[in-house]
């Protein structure tokens, strides 16, 4: 015995007792409600297997006769002790260890041990393998040879004896098996090693040599399987090993992951002798009781092997799945009659055909894979529902759905193969139509969310072929789906009806644009079925499929705006479904775009519409969601109608009862109804801001030559005529909800939308006094939640005006001291800094400055204290907000300057006080930047800040490159160098390179944005470095 | 085959044998009905226990010529009320970034179940979009609101 593992000494000899209690207290049935104390035993043990006696103890235990967790715990200890010493085992004790593990492991096996010590050992084996220094190649074939020996023979001696013809014939049974645990622990080693990044010449050699084993590991495989098939057929299906067969084969697969990753393209031989052992794996599918382990094997090799299987291979499997023991399994699932284990079988009948995909369909079909086609559309016979209680179903269509894709691409079409394979995906068709049917409410009951999920994206799942199959089939497609719907309609079979309906609203990708189907939805729509259901009361239409038709019609808007004779029926059926939680969202939508859509010939309907819509708004299904849109719909077709005296009677019908209801929420916020209240008065204020948007007259264009001098408010149908008392209830519910009523984010969106909703007009409803619009944005104080809409609200009316600015002077320069007031209060007192005003106040600037400069450089009226102008105060404040964290406003910031820059005046005069302001402010900006690009901002910012440096530089060199320098110039930070001494972190030199590069950059985006990033960089340490 | 179209196959059939539940993603048809591989129709369902559970977001994934060297653009149609997604919908997140997080060997998958993360842990450095940031930040029973009313406007058919 060698030193290293002698028990001589009294520590040795100590721990190796303690070793030998500590297991058996281990596996003491008394200790094992006490996890406190196995906890311990092994926290104990653990310390004992990395000391310098664990060798010894390793060695102790593995010839334990105590029992065989002691000799399990052996070969850990081995194991454990390998890794830890790892760095400490040299060529010479890593032989010796080999040789001793070796050694112990015949004598482990010859002795008839159990399974799992044997198995241990082998890993320890491969773990001494993979040690760099181990001089050990062909493992497999010594280990095998020293079984046959009885003891350690030599790699030497070992080769000198042929492997295949003499040694493993001479292996006993329990031989066989152990070298088979140690085979797959080295194939599965060496997998693991060449996935991992390889991190020194140790791994690549481990790798390297295991890969010799690959023939010798098939080998085996080869060996132990025929012998399994000879004693089969001589002693029947009992007398089979079946744990070992199933270990033989997963040696296979395993083996084929080692060869596949890299050798196959230069070992022809092993090539051949995997696709061989491939094939004595499909022969085991005859074998009753390993035929389950087979089918498993060989469809995860079909999945990544696919070079393991060649002709013969696949004739052979061929053979098997149409007539033999899988064939019965399979079809036992069909009729439902299968259990769990059958599903293997299945799942190879999907992974041959998914290997041969078009292939096989071949002209003629050989007999067997049209017995196997025939197995697989078999497979939609199975009881029950698709992915819940079937799951043979999915599978199948996810192949079909495969070769709907490819064949339009890969065959000619109207060839006989082309046919054949259409005529398998129209069979399809016909298969899948009862695997959606929706489920029984009485099965429904049963299901948790997860199950309703999992059905449901079966059925998206199916319509996902249907539409791969639409291109093939054409519309034949559809009329499988519209004879089906008719039918049931006509029958009252909601169920069939809405499958077909289903069905139908997926292909609406396919055909509705086009047109192509439109014969098959006159069939549908245009039946008297469907007119009865249209005319409403009783019909007994479930819920599920009301909500399919409502989907479907979402779905076909195209056709019903070629069909608008039918829209009357359809939104009758629309307006009913909105009483219903599941439908009423999709309702809502539909009636919106349909109304869009075919408004002027809705109008004779208007009032049926308006008395629907008295009945839905007191449903609890009226909610912020699908009341807007339905109102914007009705709103459209308002706005068709020929007068404005009938659109303005309807419009004050339907404006009073939001009168009457902001009244109402008006109330409510006073008292405990206070969440009511906010939400009915967010309701409110949604719903006429929708009909707004939808009495937007899309033809009418504003007059420029008319509206350029004189009033922006002249006199109308609508302000001062029959009009008025329609605007002033708008006026009155937006008073009752914003002044004095609680401020929120949403109303105040809300009421911006009614306020927008004019702006694109010259005469309306919606179009409000100017000072309507000012007086609203000035009423919020600094710091609201909202302030950006109502920024971007004040924006949106400048834009709107922007034709006739000089009109609106007056507007304009209270917005203007507005955003100067707010600007200047977070400048005097930095705790009331808002970002969110900043940046919409900022936003608001850089938007109105192509039009209303002129207006923000002349004097303006202000409230401010006089010693500061309201211009001085807003571009100090955008130069402030460039040099603060919050990256909205400083983004603003960038743009307003990058705006000011680019402005040209029109006059001489107005380029004047430009240049002044340039003058003025480009040193001051060029100094921000600097300090901010010279490491201070994050470095998300750079991008915002380099556009403004560049298009100071293209556009102002003369006034910039000064200001640049002296800014740089100020820069003095300090580093220690590597002598200890405080040196400057930009030399000089740096500084006027960094100005120099960015000069010659002209302004180009990406060169000055890698010089910027680098000079922030050097600034502000390398480690923030994306790559670091 | 190019590089892009190959990879984009083999994502697809990964998809197919392995995706999360309750998402979304198929490449969009053509008018003749072929597939569209650079041109993918997605949707993301919100966490289970967030507020954006029950909803089905719809997304675009528009795949470059030079993917996987470069990443998709993702962009929610229509556009996502979040601080991250801007107005345009496309969506701002390290890992869609070629000069940060990108790495060719990100699947498909993983770059939803990314979006899906950011759904619910959205990134307050990097706003996109001033609605939802300037909410989220300043008022977030008014942002779980509107979220709400998104979740709503977005359920699965």
């Amino acid at each position: 015995m060698a030193t290293w593992m002698s028990d001589e000494g009294l520590g040795a000899r100590e721990s190796i007792s303690e070793a030998h209690l500590l297991v058996t207290e281990l596996y003491n049935p008394a200790n094992q409600r006490d996890p406190a104390r196995i906890n311990e035993i092994q926290t104990r043990l653990q310390q004992l297997q990395k000391t310098e006696n664990a060798w010894a103890i390793a060695d102790s235990l593995l010839q334990s006769e105590h029992s065989a967790h002691h000799r399990f715990m052996g070969a850990l200890t081995f194991t454990v002790k390998i890794n830890v010493s790892w760095n400490e085992i040299n060529q010479n004790s890593a032989a010796e260890v080999m040789q001793h593990l070796i050694n112990r492991f015949v004598a482990l096996v010859t002795n008839g041990e159990q399974a799992m010590v044997v198995r241990k050992l082998a890993s320890s084996l491969v773990a001494i393998f993979k040690h760099p220094t181990t001089p050990w190649k062909q493992a497999i074939w010594q280990l095998a040879a020293s079984l046959v020996h009885g003891g350690y023979v030599s790699e030497e001696q070992a080769q000198a004896v042929d492997f295949q013809e003499r040694i493993l014939p001479a292996l006993s049974k329990s031989g066989s098996g152990a070298l088979l645990f140690f085979s797959i622990s080295l194939a599965e080693e060496a997998l693991r090693l060449d996935s991992e990044p390889l991190d020194g010449a140790g791994d690549t050699s481990a790798i390297q040599r295991a890969i010799h084993n690959i023939k010798d590991g098939l080998l085996l495989v080869q060996f132990v399987l025929e012998e399994i098939k000879q004693h089969t057929k001589a002693a029947g299906d009992d007398a089979v090993d079946v744990a070992l067969a199933a270990e033989a084969m997963n040696s296979w697969k395993t083996w084929l992951g080692v060869h596949g990753n890299r050798q196959r393209s230069s070992a022809e031989d092993v090539n051949t002798l995997a696709v061989r052992c491939g094939q004595t794996v499909i022969e085991t599918l005859r074998v009753p009781s390993l035929s389950e382990s087979a089918a498993a094997i060989l469809t995860q090799a079909f999945e990544s092997r696919r070079w393991a299987f060649d002709n013969n291979s696949l004739w052979l499997i061929s053979e098997i799945l149409a007539d033999s023991i899988v064939t019965v399994h399979i079809a036992a699932v069909r009729s439902g009659e299968a259990g769990a284990e059958s599903m293997s079988f299945v799942d190879l009948l999907i992974a041959y055909v998914s290997h041969l995909h078009l292939d096989v369909f071949s002209d003629p079909m050989t007999p067997q894979n049209s017995a196997i086609i025939t197995l697989v559309h078999g497979i939609f016979k199975t009881p029950g529902y698709a992915s819940i209680d079937d799951l043979g179903t999915p599978r199948v269509l996810e192949f079909w759905n495969d070769i709907a894709e490819s064949l339009p691409d890969q065959l000619e079409e109207g060839s006989p193969r082309y046919e054949l394979v259409k005529s398998h995906l129209a069979e399809v068709v016909l298969g899948l139509s009862n695997k959606l049917l929706y489920p029984k409410s009485e099965d429904l009951e049963d299901w948790g969310e997860e199950e309703r999920s999992e059905f449901g994206a079966f059925r998206h799942e199916a319509c996902d072929y249907l539409l791969s199959a639409y291109p093939v089939l054409g519309v034949d497609l559809v009329t499988v789906f519209q004879r089906s719907a008719t039918s049931h309609l006509e029958a009252r079979d909601w169920r069939n009806f809405e499958t077909a309906m289903f069905c139908i609203a997926q292909l609406s990708e396919a055909v509705d644009e086009n047109g192509h189907a439109d014969q098959c939805l006159d069939a549908i729509f245009g039946s008297d079925a469907f007119a009865r259901l249209c005319a409403g009361g009783d019909t007994g239409i479930p819920l599920k499929a009301r909500q399919t038709l409502v989907d479907s019609f979402g779905k076909y808007e195209s056709y019903f705006e070629r069909h608008s004779s039918l829209l009357p029926g359809v939104l009758n059926i629309l307006f009913e479904s909105l009483n219903f939680e599941l439908c009423a969202q999709a309702a809502s939508r539909s009636i919106l775009t349909l109304s869009k859509s075919c408004a002027r010939v809705l109008t004779s309907d208007l009032p049926a519409f308006l008395d629907q819509l008295d009945q839905f708004r007191s449903k609890p299904t009226a909610t912020v969601s699908t009341m807007p849109k339905v109102l914007e719909g009705i709103a459209t077709i308002i706005q068709s109608l020929p007068s404005d005296q009938e659109k303005v009677q309807t419009l004050e019908r339907i404006l009073s009862f939001f009168v009457q209801e902001a009244n109402t929420a008006r109330e409510e916020v006073t008292g405990p109804a206070h969440e009511s209240g906010r939400l009915r008065g967010h309701l409110v204020l949604s719903c006429i801001a929708s009909i707004g948007k939808g009495l937007r007259s899309e033809s009418e264009v504003i007059d420029v030559e008319l509206s350029k001098e004189g009033n922006p408010y002249p006199p109308s149908f609508w302000n001062s005529g029959p009009g008025a008392e329609a605007q002033r209830l708008i006026m009155e519910a937006m008073r009752l909800l914003i002044v004095g009523f609680p401020v929120d984010s949403s109303i105040i969106e809300a009421a911006c939308d009614i306020l927008k909703a004019g702006y694109t007009e010259r005469a309306g409803l919606f179009v409000f006094p100017p000072s309507m619009t000012v007086d609203f944005i000035k009423s919020f104080p600094l710091g609201i939640s909202g302030t950006d809409v109502i920024m971007a609200t004040a924006s949106s009316f400048l834009a709107s005006h922007a034709r006739h600015a000089m009109n609106i002077r007056s507007e304009a320069e209270a917005l203007i001291d507005h955003v100067a007031q707010l600007f200047s209060s977070m400048l005097q007192n930095p705790d009331v800094y808002d970002p969110e005003t900043a940046n919409a106040g900022i936003d608001f600037l850089a938007r109105l400055l192509p039009k209303y400069y002129p207006i923000l450089f002349t004097p303006i009226k202000s409230t401010l204290s006089a010693e500061s102008s309201p211009l001085a105060v807003l571009l100090h404040f955008t130069l402030h907000a460039l040099t603060r964290p919050e990256p909205l406003p400083l983004r603003s910031a960038s743009a307003f300057w990058v705006a000011l820059i680019d402005l040209r005046g029109s006059s001489t005069e107005e380029m004047n006080i430009l240049e002044s302001v340039h003058q003025e402010f480009i040193p001051r900006l060029c100094y921000t930047i600097i300090q901010q690009i010279a490491g201070r901002c994050a470095r998300s910012d750079l991008v915002s800040l380099t556009d403004v440096l560049r298009r100071t530089i293209f556009k102002k060199m003369a006034l910039a490159r000064p200001a640049l320098k002296a800014a740089l110039d100020s820069l003095n930070a300090q580093v220690t160098d590597a002598n200890g001494q405080q040196v400057p972190l930009l030399s000089a030199q740096d500084k006027s390179r960094f100005l120099d590069s960015l000069a010659i950059a002209r302004g180009g985006h990406k060169p000055s944005l890698d010089l910027v990033r680098s000079f922030w960089l050097k600034c502000r340490g390398m480690n923030f470095d994306y790559a670091q | 085959m190019s590089l892009c179209q190959n990879r984009l196959q083999e994502e697809r059939k990964q998809w197919r044998r392995d995706h999360p539940f309750g998402f979304v993603a198929k490449p969009k048809r053509a008018p003749q009905g072929g597939l569209d591989l650079k041109n993918w129709e997605c949707a993301i369902p919100g966490k289970a226990n967030t507020l954006w559970e029950g909803g089905l977001f719809k997304i675009d994934l528009i795949f470059p010529d030079e993917y996987p060297t470069k990443p998709p653009k993702c962009k929610f149609t229509p556009p996502l009320f979040h601080p991250n997604v801007y107005p345009s919908g496309t969506v701002c997140l390290s890992i869609l970034n070629e000069e940060e997080g990108w790495r060719p060997a990100i699947t498909i998958k993983q770059l939803l179940l990314g979006i899906q993360d950011l759904l619910d842990d959205p990134n307050p450095e990097s706003p996109a979009q001033a609605d939802a940031y300037n909410l989220f930040k300043k008022d977030r029973p008014a942002y779980e609101r509107k979220v709400r009313i998104a979740v709503k406007e977005n359920q699965p058919n």
